[in-house]
């Protein structure tokens, strides 16, 4: 199989840039997914790599060989779209076996592969059918089939799941992991819904405005988020992100609205203190909240008021303010069921609070020696250094 | 309503035929009688049309000449004898041979299959090309073919005519082209001529065509290892195949029905129908000509209208409905 890399691979569309210096690397034979939310550049980015676009800048590697001048029918991807695309003129079976009637391949072979990929989808009953006679599900197998028989080097899937309802979903995503684990191919999976890069991935990259976010695992990525972005993003709801003031006692010290102190440990204490930071944004996960009447001992504690509880059947989820009125979700067990206007104490963990530089939006962990790592920080916002980043 | 079947029929190859919805909903009274004034006032536009394609059928199986619609005439099918036999009148005064009839029809289908196949092989990939390809000018290329439509070709044959004359004499004089060679050569340039003023128009068409085709089905091709011009063989032209029909129906008819060209660049001694019915008609020709006979000539030539109308119904049905492209 083939490992991917794209290295600094840009995108432009007229004025508007659609891929921003993307740098990654897709590991030989596993299931990479690039999750982001709805025109981040995620479609973008596969098209690229099956080389339907040509990169404007940057180069794209299959095994260390630069593809990036090779067009599409000389790069031996599978790649299922978006909307399936499959042919409309075209039977199931002529659909699946056009990759390999444009090879060339005889008679025999062709109807042995296609029977044999149509099998293993659960597709053989259809194969004499028209595309316009599927339902979606179906539709979404014959376009796996006719990316899959052709045995590609690299298997690109845009959103695959997207048309299907909830439950053909769930089974198909089982299905589809276990195909990639059989097969061994290198899988990039487009998708901008996280429960399916986390539970499918070995690899996420989440992507944002065409630039890459992090790179992770989906432990990784839902555990240290890299940057605000991916933290207000990952998660069912997403973490909370609270603004907060830093304190010097002569330790640092991050206050929260409703009497929260955390006094970070070593290395994290030096880290605030060599960035100079007057505020930070601390982002803890609604299921890492523990709700109770009184504030908890090694906590840090926040009074609250109670705002809105919604009931989701396994737990409640309540949404809270803090007295400076910024929202707190946290999630419960079905039985606490706070009244709105209840005070409350949110509690959370220390060490399950992250700390975020409010102005480059990077966790603070992630920042390496301290001012060296913030070499454009002093020419003002993220959007403007963005800017300047793109004139370069 | 009889009306209602007759307006379906006349406006049929204008536009679908609707399947009828179960139940029929009840219109407002108000749209109801607004829709009946409609379809009164198109019917009595259509009045004169209507009559004159039943005299003119009439007249040719009709013993006598007939001048009102209303008159006692008996049937006979020697009027149609006298046409293939190429005797153009009874009293035998115009006598031409079988041959001549079917020469006759030979160049008529000439010019259109002539025209039909010049528009579609330029205009398809022109379409294509217009749809899918970006490259310098094309928007005012665009807009230049709309410009070159507007142009009417009566306008346009004098300098078509010009340019005839002159490469005419070069290759009888010049090259000393024998008179076989001569006539191919009018043939062809009646077919360029003509195909050259529906181009325009069938570019757009097809454009059109090419356009509801989305983008990802042709790049699927591409990926799954198929060349650009396999991706057009394989994938773009089956799925334009109702553009193509209606492109081709409507070029061989615009060939098939041409008179002005054919009048002025084929020699009389080639006549199409067009030309052989004009012919009868003009220049006090009509003095003498015997009508039911011309009648059938003139049937003959209605013949792929009828055809059109009866084919383009389901095409144009299919067109709509997509059949051929879910988009
Ligand atoms: N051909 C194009 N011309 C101009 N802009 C484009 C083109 N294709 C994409 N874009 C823009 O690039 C951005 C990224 O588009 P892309 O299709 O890659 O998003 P996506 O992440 O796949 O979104 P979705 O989840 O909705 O499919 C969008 O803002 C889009 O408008
Ligand atoms: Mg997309």
């Amino acid at each position: 199989m083939v490992e991917v890399e794209l290295r600094g691979v840009w995108k432009r569309f007229g004025d508007f840039v659609a891929v921003k210096n993307v740098n990654l690397r897709f590991p030989d034979g596993k299931f990479s997914s690039i999750l982001g939310p709805s025109g981040s550049g995620k479609t973008t980015l596969l098209y690229l790599i099956a080389g339907i676009y040509k990169p404007s800048r940057g180069e794209i590697l299959f095994d260390g060989e630069d593809v990036s001048r090779l067009p599409p029918n000389k790069r031996n991807v599978g790649l299922v779209f978006q909307n399936y695309a499959l042919y409309p003129h075209m039977t199931v079976f002529e659909n699946i076996a056009f990759p390999l009637t444009i090879k060339g391949l005889p008679r025999g072979e062709i109807e042995e592969r296609v029977h044999s990929v149509a099998r293993m989808l659960h597709i053989d009953e259809l194969l004499d059918r028209y595309p316009h006679q599927l339902s979606g599900g179906q539709q979404q197998r014959v376009a796996l089939a006719r990316a899959l028989v052709k045995e590609p080097a690299v298997l690109l899937l845009d959103e695959p799941l997207s048309n299907l309802d909830a439950l053909v979903r769930l089974e198909i995503r089982g299905e589809l992991k276990r195909l990639q684990r059989r097969l061994g191919i290198t899988t990039i999976y487009v998708t901008h819904d996280q429960s399916e890069a986390l539970a499918m991935a070995d690899l996420i990259a989440v992507i944002h405005r065409g630039e890459i976010q992090q790179v992770g695992s989906p432990e990784d990525v839902y555990r240290r988020p890299r940057n605000l972005f991916v933290a207000g993003f990952i998660g069912m709801p997403p973490a909370n992100l609270v603004k907060a003031a830093v304190t010097r006692t002569p330790t640092p010290c991050v206050v929260i609205a409703g009497g929260g102190e955390y006094c970070p440990g070593e290395p994290l204490a030096s880290k605030l203190e060599a960035l100079g930071l007057e505020a930070v944004v601390a982002a803890f996960r609604p299921e890492d909240v523990v709700l109770g009447e009184h504030p908890m001992e090694d906590y840090v504690s926040m009074e609250a008021e109670v705002y809105v509880v919604e009931t989701l059947g396994r737990e409640n989820l309540v949404t809270l303010r803090l007295p400076d009125g910024q929202a707190v979700k946290a999630i419960t067990s079905p039985l606490l069921n706070p009244r709105p206007g209840d005070k409350m104490y949110v509690n959370v963990e220390p060490s399950k609070i992250l700390l975020y530089d409010p102005d480059t939006e990077l966790n603070i962990e992630a920042i390496e020696a301290a001012p060296a790592a913030r070499p454009v920080s002093l020419a003002g916002s993220p959007e403007r250094r963005r800017a300047a980043q793109e004139e370069d | 309503m009889q009306g209602e079947g007759l307006l379906a029929g006349l406006l049929g190859s204008l536009k679908p035929r609707r399947r009828r919805r179960q139940p029929t909903e009840e219109l407002p009274l108000a749209s109801r009688a607004v829709s009946y004034t409609v379809i009164a006032a198109l019917l009595a536009a259509s009045l004169p049309i209507i009559l004159s394609y039943t005299l003119l059928v009439e007249l040719s199986f009709s013993a006598s000449f007939i001048a009102t619609p209303f008159e006692k005439t008996s049937f006979t099918l020697e009027n149609w004898r006298l046409f293939f036999q190429g005797r153009l009148a009874p009293t035998a005064a115009q006598i031409y041979t079988p041959s001549y009839i079917r020469r006759m029809i030979l160049d008529t289908l000439i010019v259109a299959l002539g025209v039909m196949g010049v528009v579609v092989a330029s205009a398809t990939p022109a379409a294509y090309a217009f749809s899918r390809m970006n490259f310098r000018g094309r928007g005012a290329l665009m807009r230049f073919l709309i410009l070159l439509h507007a142009f009417p070709g009566v306008a346009l044959i004098i300098g078509v005519y010009a340019i005839y004359v002159y490469t005419y004499r070069r290759l009888a004089l010049g090259l000393h082209a024998g008179e076989a060679a001569l006539l191919a050569y009018a043939f062809l340039y009646v077919i360029v001529a003509r195909a050259s003023l529906e181009i325009p128009m069938s570019t757009w068409l097809m454009k059109g065509f090419f356009d509801r085709i989305p983008w990802e089905v042709e790049w699927a091709a591409l990926v799954d290892g198929a060349s650009r011009l396999r991706v057009f063989t394989r994938i773009m032209l089956p799925l334009v195949k109702p553009g193509l029909a209606a492109l081709s129906i409507f070029s061989f008819m615009a060939g098939w029905e041409e008179l002005i060209y054919v009048v002025v660049f084929l020699p009389s001694k080639a006549p199409t129908l067009a030309s052989y019915i004009h012919s009868q008609l003009s220049g006090g020709a009509i003095e003498t000509a015997y009508l039911p006979v011309v009648a059938a000539a003139a049937v003959v030539y209605l013949i792929p209208t009828i055809l059109f109308f009866v084919f383009t119904q389901s095409l144009l049905v299919e067109a709509a409905e997509g059949a051929g492209v879910k988009a």
